[in-house]
């Protein structure tokens, strides 16, 4: 090193910067066609963002790192709490995201840097991005009382597995006679009419299991989806509005904003009332999940906002946010939708990426709800983007009268719903 | 007795709210009633006006349009649930023409008809060449559904004679394989949806077009023969 010369060093630097522009373009074709995208969450958005890139671009490199080894689906959860159905077949693994050259990790992403365009886990691995998608699905905003040991003795079940089995095996031991209370989250939140299929099934139960008890909402809101298909449902199977009904609704007007819970006393008050069961649901406010929010992601509200032609932050750029996370203004936090928001993403993503135009996007929502087992209703809709804007230009809700036939199609045409929408997440 | 009284109070409170906001509107505006009116016309014309322009907006690439169709019918219209019927491969006339029919609602559905007046003919022609160019797979040999079919080889060996004392074959070719703009492919079909389907297609109230021939034929047998047929086609491949 001593007898390095100046001179020796600028030859060399030079020598070295001749060689990097000789193989420049062979470096720089080999990064074109290994672009790196990482996806963060691997539930019914990210999965399918990931399996679309590598279906539209196999030469993309894509990462997903989601913090379980296995999946539990939110959607027919509600049916795992009455024991319509087992835990496990809401279950799902990584395997057929694999065959489809997705790199899978299970790990937490506890960091993303948006300036150097990387991404950090609690295991301490680095993962540079061109893009990174961002899909972590809703975490809660407090309500005064409910801190973690208050979420163990009133479950949520709003991310399904282990509380919905603790939500479950609470609904088995509740005393005949004593209420299931369902605390209503206000708009907006991940599954619209999820709280009210669970009243539904729930009301399913204690008919067959325990007809002296019924369950007890407290809604925040007067008004929720689906809402005139489940109270003719719930008037037709679970007396509803009568002195016997199944279900009593307690609507934001009449008093039902929850404003504090207290997890040893087994209470939950609202401004006028307190009420008290060995049986409570709560389910709090939504907002974006812990990342987004770390991130710097979301607005005001809790939720990210986005580019609805590509579901590019407005925040950061390079950064795209979908499913229940994104703020989407025109389509419904649910599963469908989140499966519709990660092909547009995914489309606009490998367009950005082979230096193409984004395209324009296409969005479709269907969603499946149970009032009983036999009992199904569905809403749809088709969206198109105009003028920067998501319309609805067809859908609609099952009619207000059908034959009990056509309700039990559908209920049937839900479980066969939730068996393609699984197919075409993780197969 | 606590929350009645609420309950009423909220009530007065509602008709008192009523009646200050009426009785401001018309110190600032006499014809108060016509402009409220007139408001949620303009709003609701607004929303049409919107409805109509999307719809005349250009339509998405034909993938980015059947893979919408993908959370129902499956990657790439391969259905993963036994009720709903794969779609992968199908002729893209068969597809157009299922598709006008339950827009327009000459088709029965539960849900279809709803999605399908969300396309233009244009936008329903690219989902259908898209699909038409997907292949087909039997769903005996599904690798994702958790419903894997399992077919009855009795049920299937009684469908057999069926199929062919009926005639079936005459236009459903080739134990169903044959599939052409007016006949869907049946060979491979999941057996919750043939039941269904053929169900729906036994009760002629319904309306569902078809052939006439096919009408008689599929309405004098019985449940138990439609759900052998059903199991017959699925085992096909």
């Amino acid at each position: 090193m001593s007898n390095f010369t100046r001179r020796s060093f600028v030859k060399l630097t030079g020598g070295v910067a001749a060689l990097g522009l000789v193989s420049m373009p062979s470096v720089s074709a080999f990064a074109a066609a290994k672009k790196r995208v990482v996806v963060i969450g691997g539930g019914y958005g990210g999965s399918i963002a990931a399996k679309y890139i590598r279906m539209g671009d196999p030469n993309i490199q894509v990462t997903l790192i989601e913090q379980n080894k296995d999946y539990y689906s939110g959607p027919l959860s509600n049916w795992v709490i009455t024991g319509l159905r087992k835990l496990e077949v809401q279950k799902w693994g990584y395997e057929g995201l694999k065959k489809h050259g997705v790199e899978v990790v299970i790990d937490q992403v506890n960091a993303i840097d948006p300036a150097a365009k990387t991404v950090g886990t609690v295991g301490g691995k680095k993962f540079e991005y061109d893009r990174l998608i961002v899909s972590p699905g809703v975490g809660f905003k407090s309500i005064e009382g409910y801190d973690a040991e208050a979420e163990k003795a009133m479950p949520h079940a709003w991310n399904a597995g282990e509380q919905t089995t603790s939500l479950a095996k609470k609904l088995q031991e509740l005393k005949d006679g004593d209420p299931f209370i369902l605390v209503a989250p206000p708009d907006p939140y991940r599954c619209p009419p999820g709280p009210y299929e669970r009243a539904s099934l729930v009301a399913d139960y204690l008919k067959k299991n325990k007809p002296k008890s019924k369950v007890i909402i407290l809604d925040p809101k007067d008004k929720f989806s689906k809402m005139p298909l489940f109270t003719g449902g719930w008037k037709q199977l679970y007396g509803y509005e009568t002195p016997n009904s199944l279900i009593e609704w307690i609507p934001g007007a009449q008093g039902g904003k929850v404003t504090r819970v207290d997890a040893k006393a087994m209470t939950v008050y609202t401004e006028m009332a307190e009420f008290k069961s060995s049986c409570i649901n709560i389910i709090p406010p939504n907002k974006a999940g812990a990342i987004a929010e770390k991130a710097g992601l979301t607005d005001d509200k809790g939720f990210c906002p986005v580019n609805l032609e590509t579901f590019e932050s407005t925040k950061h750029p390079g950064i795209h946010v979908i499913g229940d996370a994104s703020a989407a203004p025109g389509l419904p936090k649910s599963g469908y939708a989140a499966n519709s928001e990660a092909k547009v993403c995914a489309a606009a993503v490998v367009n950005i990426l082979n230096g193409r135009p984004v395209g324009i996007p296409s969005y479709v929502n269907t969603c499946y709800s149970l009032i009983s087992p036999d009992y199904g209703i569905s809403v749809a809709g088709v969206y198109k983007l105009n003028a920067g804007k998501i319309v609805e230009v067809s859908g609609g809700v099952s009619p207000g009268t059908a034959e009990d036939t056509v309700r039990k199609q559908e209920a049937v045409y839900n479980e066969s719903w939730y068996q393609s929408i699984m197919a075409d997440t993780f197969g | 007795m606590q929350r009645k009284k609420i309950h009423m109070l909220i009530l007065a409170g509602g008709l008192l709210g009523g009646l200050a906001f009426s009785t401001l509107s018309q110190a600032a505006d006499p014809p108060a009633a016509a402009p409220a009116a007139s408001a949620a016309d303009a709003e609701k014309a607004a929303k049409e006006a919107a409805i109509k322009a999307a719809i005349a907006a250009p339509p998405a690439d034909a993938a980015m349009l059947a893979n919408t169709c993908a959370g129902c019918h499956g990657t790439n219209g391969v259905s993963g649930g036994p009720a709903m019927p794969s779609i992968a491969g199908m002729p893209a006339p068969y597809l157009k023409t299922i598709m006008a029919d339950f827009k327009s609602g000459k088709r029965p559905s539960t849900i279809m008809g709803r999605i399908a007046k969300g396309y233009t003919e244009e936008e329903t022609a690219l989902i259908s060449d898209f699909l038409s160019k997907t292949k087909w797979v039997a769903v005996t040999s599904h690798p994702n559904s958790q419903m894997a079919t399992k077919v009855d080889a009795a049920k299937a060996k009684k469908g057999k004679k069926l199929v062919s004392d009926q005639k079936c074959g005459k236009c459903h070719e080739d134990d169903g394989l044959t599939q052409d703009e007016d006949t869907p492919r049946m060979a491979g079909q999941w057996v919750d949806y043939l039941i269904i389907k053929m169900h729906d297609l036994s009760n002629k109230h319904l309306k569902i077009p078809q052939p006439e021939k096919m009408q008689k034929a599929i309405e004098k047998l019985t449940v138990q023969e439609l759900e052998d047929i059903a199991h017959f086609y699925a085992s096909q491949r």
